[in-house]
């Protein structure tokens, strides 16, 4: 399996969902602490080696990168100077970016494009809000202002058009619906921070959220005073998880241990999968919605890995 | 603590308004179906007294009532209590407290300004009756002094004055005659004693004339001497005031620090590493990260207390994440104030921001999970779940039917959708035993696998045993009536029987030609049945 080397330290890689060769990586210089970024497209080949068809260069780190769910060339970045800004990958490197929309007031953390409605996005910022947005409006929808810390994930539910979760600093997840004011429910669902969230693709009512205490809960919102399971294996804090596409059970994650681990929350030992690949934290991690089993990460050891479960990432 | 929407969208009220439009009819009945007036993301518990009387007791407590609001709120959420519990504790506390509290968060952010003067002058008296924390008491009191500062001020000149011309006269009845006195002992003392008193008189007269216009003039000087210093004693005072105060400002912004310096230090003793590791990236990135943008936020130390008020937890903290050294060294350089060389200035911004998004090339492609749209939400946990323990094996036949893969022109299919050896193994089996082979060489593995059957779950029975303590929570939700789960469970004898002969027959070659050549053509025939199902739903 080829691997990609970024210049700068990875933070965030998404498939695409219009073409399965195709991913989107978000790359910040020095860590993230304090420099540029880049936002690189890049394309699978059969003969092997990966093939960097695009990259855009920002002012400040990129921090997580999203496709939009209605048009096969755009994407949105998460940029760390608090904007959030749209690629057209249709138009000249010269045209880009089509947008910037800067409203946040700290770093802007996660993007997340709704796949139900196909037109609208929501971002997650360090300033403790989420705002919600239209390709078409030059300024945001709505403001979701409730959290007490920096909001790291925020997710949109893959059956409801209105509804998303989102996961903070402050030891909460909360579950929010667009049509109403405030959220609509609150889970306390670590002692620490929690770093990310995703929902169950086949079954609406259930979340897995991942936190700095090192586990993964998943959670029923229908009984959401006691986990589903609890997924213990990191070493260190779990960065980001991600339910599967295809496998109802199935959820993928990445973690400051440096591995990827693949679990099924269902069974009793629910470990299945893990993939010691990188050499520094591994940071982002996705799996492909056109294809089954195949997982990319990446990490601050400036590598993207895109293998198929069950085989060996640095394999060449 | 739900703030309303931010004011420059301009829709409060129906917050996704136009482009709410493309909706797919299932998707709205699913949704209404879902939806309806209970939706399942609302929170239906009743509020729990026992956690109301906690909370009301908990925001009653004075040190809790010396923290701002936002804190306490944050606190019994995370505590688990619902929005309607909290805002009933909030309710239920004695009302002075928000006002207090505020005007307490004023000081604390205002730093002492004036303008809650008036808040604070009737807050005074009801402060004095409360225990209040010392820090903001003590900054009432300057700050009702400095109010005063200027009336203060005034009387003082007056009084100053008063009693300056008081002295003038005092001065006067008093050195005059004293002087007058001592002039007459000299004088006694030049002239003998023989001479009549008339005669001394006389030029003594004089000389008393001469002696209190002395004294007068004296008196007079004296007098304005002194209240020369009492004016500069008087501006003195007032510069000694200011620098008092500022000095006590200084003092508490010092104080306020230091005390979030050591509640960072107590949070990370007894916090995952990780946790304060990850604050202090960020409690270091946002101090690296100055000024380059507006920022709403002046006081970030603030964030960084914030950050650790989750109390101690019961998890032991592990070793902090090894950090790569040049990280380390950034990080350095960044407290340090030094700028890392390799940053370039970047011209990020759009070009044309008006530039109109190009027209999408490609439809949307369903989701893998939309195709079971019918079925309902809530019945898939059971349907889908595989009990099967696959480590490092593939996952049973029967989620959802594969989502559209294209066959590639070439011969062989490209690498990522290859599966390895192992995984292809137990299922090319199973489809070898249920379809006819066919006669097809290929060279390569079969390409992205396909579910051969549709049944969802494999092995549920043999799951069913390993899963049994997991269950139990899972057995109110599941909508399984019996029909369903005796027909699948009927097919999953057959899975079994399958699965069993396969284990029988053994292992395939390592290169999985054989095996993986007569069933592509099938899976190709599947694949497309699949693909026609799929669009039609």
């Amino acid at each position: 399996m080829p691997a990609f080397k970024t210049p700068f330290n990875g933070y965030a890689v998404k498939f695409s969902p219009f073409y399965e060769q195709r991913l989107a990586v978000a790359t910040s210089q020095n860590f993230g602490i304090l420099g540029n970024g880049r936002l690189h497209v890049i394309d699978l080949s059969p003969a092997g080696p990966i093939a960097e068809i695009a990259a855009f260069d920002t002012a400040d780190g990129v921090y997580d990168v999203s496709w939009s769910e209605s048009h096969d060339s755009l994407l949105i970045a998460a940029v760390a100077d608090g904007s959030v800004k749209l690629y057209d990958l249709s138009l000249p490197p010269t045209s880009n970016p089509v947008r910037s929309l800067s409203e946040h007031t700290r770093e802007t953390h996660s993007v997340d494009y709704n796949a139900v409605r196909r037109d609208s996005f929501i971002s997650s910022s360090w300033d403790d809000t989420i705002k919600l947005w239209t390709i078409d409006r030059p300024t945001s929808v709505r403001t979701f202002k409730e959290h007490a810390y920096c909001v790291y994930s925020a997710a949109w539910n893959p059956r409801h058009a209105d509804v998303f979760a989102s996961a903070s600093g402050d030891c909460t997840a909360r579950i929010w619906d667009v049509r109403e004011p405030g959220s609509t429910m609150i889970l306390p669902a670590h002692e620490f921070e929690i770093l990310s969230c995703d929902w169950n693709k086949y079954d609406d009512a259930i979340i897995a959220t991942s936190s700095v205490d090192k586990s993964i809960k998943v959670w029923d919102v229908r009984n959401y005073r006691i986990p589903v399971a609890v997924l213990n294996g990191h070493g260190y804090a779990v960065r980001k998880v991600k339910f599967s596409p295809h496998r109802a059970s199935v959820i993928v994650s990445c973690s400051y241990d440096m591995t990827v681990c693949m679990w099924d929350y269902m069974v009793e030992d629910s470990l299945i999968g893990r993939y010691d690949h990188h050499s520094e934290f591994a940071v982002g991690v996705d799996m492909s919605v056109l294809v089954e089993g195949l997982l990319a990460s990446t990490g601050w050891d400036e590598l993207v890995y895109v293998w198929q479960h069950g085989t060996d990432p640095k394999a060449p | 603590m739900a703030t309303p929407p931010n004011p420059t969208d301009g829709n409060p009220q129906s917050p996704v308004p136009e482009a709410v439009k493309p909706m797919t009819n299932e998707q709205q009945d699913a949704d209404k179906g879902a939806i309806k007036d209970s939706s399942i993301f609302v929170n239906t518990e009743p509020i729990r007294e026992d956690q109301v009387q906690n909370a009301v007791k908990f925001l009653s407590h004075p040190k809790v009532k010396g923290s701002p609001v936002m804190y306490r709120r944050s606190f019994l959420e995370r505590k688990g209590l619902t929005k309607e519990e909290i805002d009933e504790a909030f309710r239920r506390v004695p009302d002075d407290s928000p006002s207090i509290s505020t005007t307490q968060t004023a000081i604390a952010t205002q730093g002492g300004q004036s303008q809650p003067a008036s808040n604070i002058q009737p807050q005074a008296p009801t402060q004095s009756l409360q225990p209040a924390p010392a820090v903001p008491a003590s900054k009432l009191g300057t700050l009702t002094s400095r109010q005063f500062h200027w009336s203060h001020a005034l009387l003082a000149v007056g009084v100053l004055a008063i009693s300056g011309a008081g002295t003038a006269v005092v001065f006067k009845n008093a050195v005059v005659p004293r002087l007058k006195s001592w002039i007459r002992k000299v004088v006694h003392e030049d002239v003998e004693e023989d001479v009549p008193d008339k005669t001394d008189r006389k030029p003594t007269l004089a000389e008393e004339a001469a002696a209190a216009a002395k004294a007068a003039a004296a008196a007079a000087s004296d007098v304005a001497r002194a209240s020369q210093e009492m004016l500069v004693s008087r501006t003195e005072e007032k510069k000694y005031f200011g620098e008092l105060l500022s000095v006590m400002d200084v003092q508490l912004q010092e104080m306020k620090s230091m005390s979030n310096s050591i509640k960072k230090l107590e949070g990370m003793e007894e916090v995952t590493f990780c946790q304060s590791n990850m604050q202090g990236r960020e409690v270091q990135v946002t101090s690296s990260r100055p000024s380059s943008y507006t920022n709403g936020r002046a006081d970030y130390d603030s964030r960084s207390a914030r950050s650790l008020s989750p109390p101690p937890a019961s998890v032991e903290p592990s070793a902090n994440p090894p950090h790569p050294k040049s990280y380390m060294e950034i990080m350095s350089m960044i407290q340090r104030g030094e700028r890392p060389p390799n940053i370039r200035e970047i011209n990020d911004l759009p070009p044309n921001p008006d530039q109109p998004v190009s027209n999408p090339r490609l439809a949307p492609k369903p989701k893998p999970w939309e195709g079971l749209q019918s079925q309902g939400s809530s019945t898939f946990t059971p349907e889908n779940s595989n009990g099967v323990n696959y480590y490092g094996q593939d996952y049973g036949p029967g989620t959802a039917p594969a989502s559209v893969y294209q066959s590639n022109g070439d011969g062989s299919a490209p690498w990522w959708q290859q599966k390895n050896v192992k995984i292809t193994e137990m299922d090319t089996e199973e489809n070898k035993t249920s379809h006819p082979s066919g006669t097809n060489e290929r060279p390569v593995q079969r390409p992205s696998w396909v579910p051969p059957q549709p049944p969802p779950v494999a092995m549920a029975e043999a799951a069913a045993a390993i899963r049994q303590p997991k269950k139990s929570p899972f057995e109110k939700e599941q909508q399984l009536t019996d029909e369903q789960f005796l027909a699948r469970s009927a097919e999953v004898t057959d899975e079994l029987q399958r699965v069993t002969k396969v284990s029988e027959s053994g292992g395939v070659a390592a290169d999985g030609g054989g095996a993986g050549i007569p069933m592509v053509t099938n899976t190709d025939e599947i694949q497309r049945e699949e693909e026609g199902s799929y669009y039609e739903a």
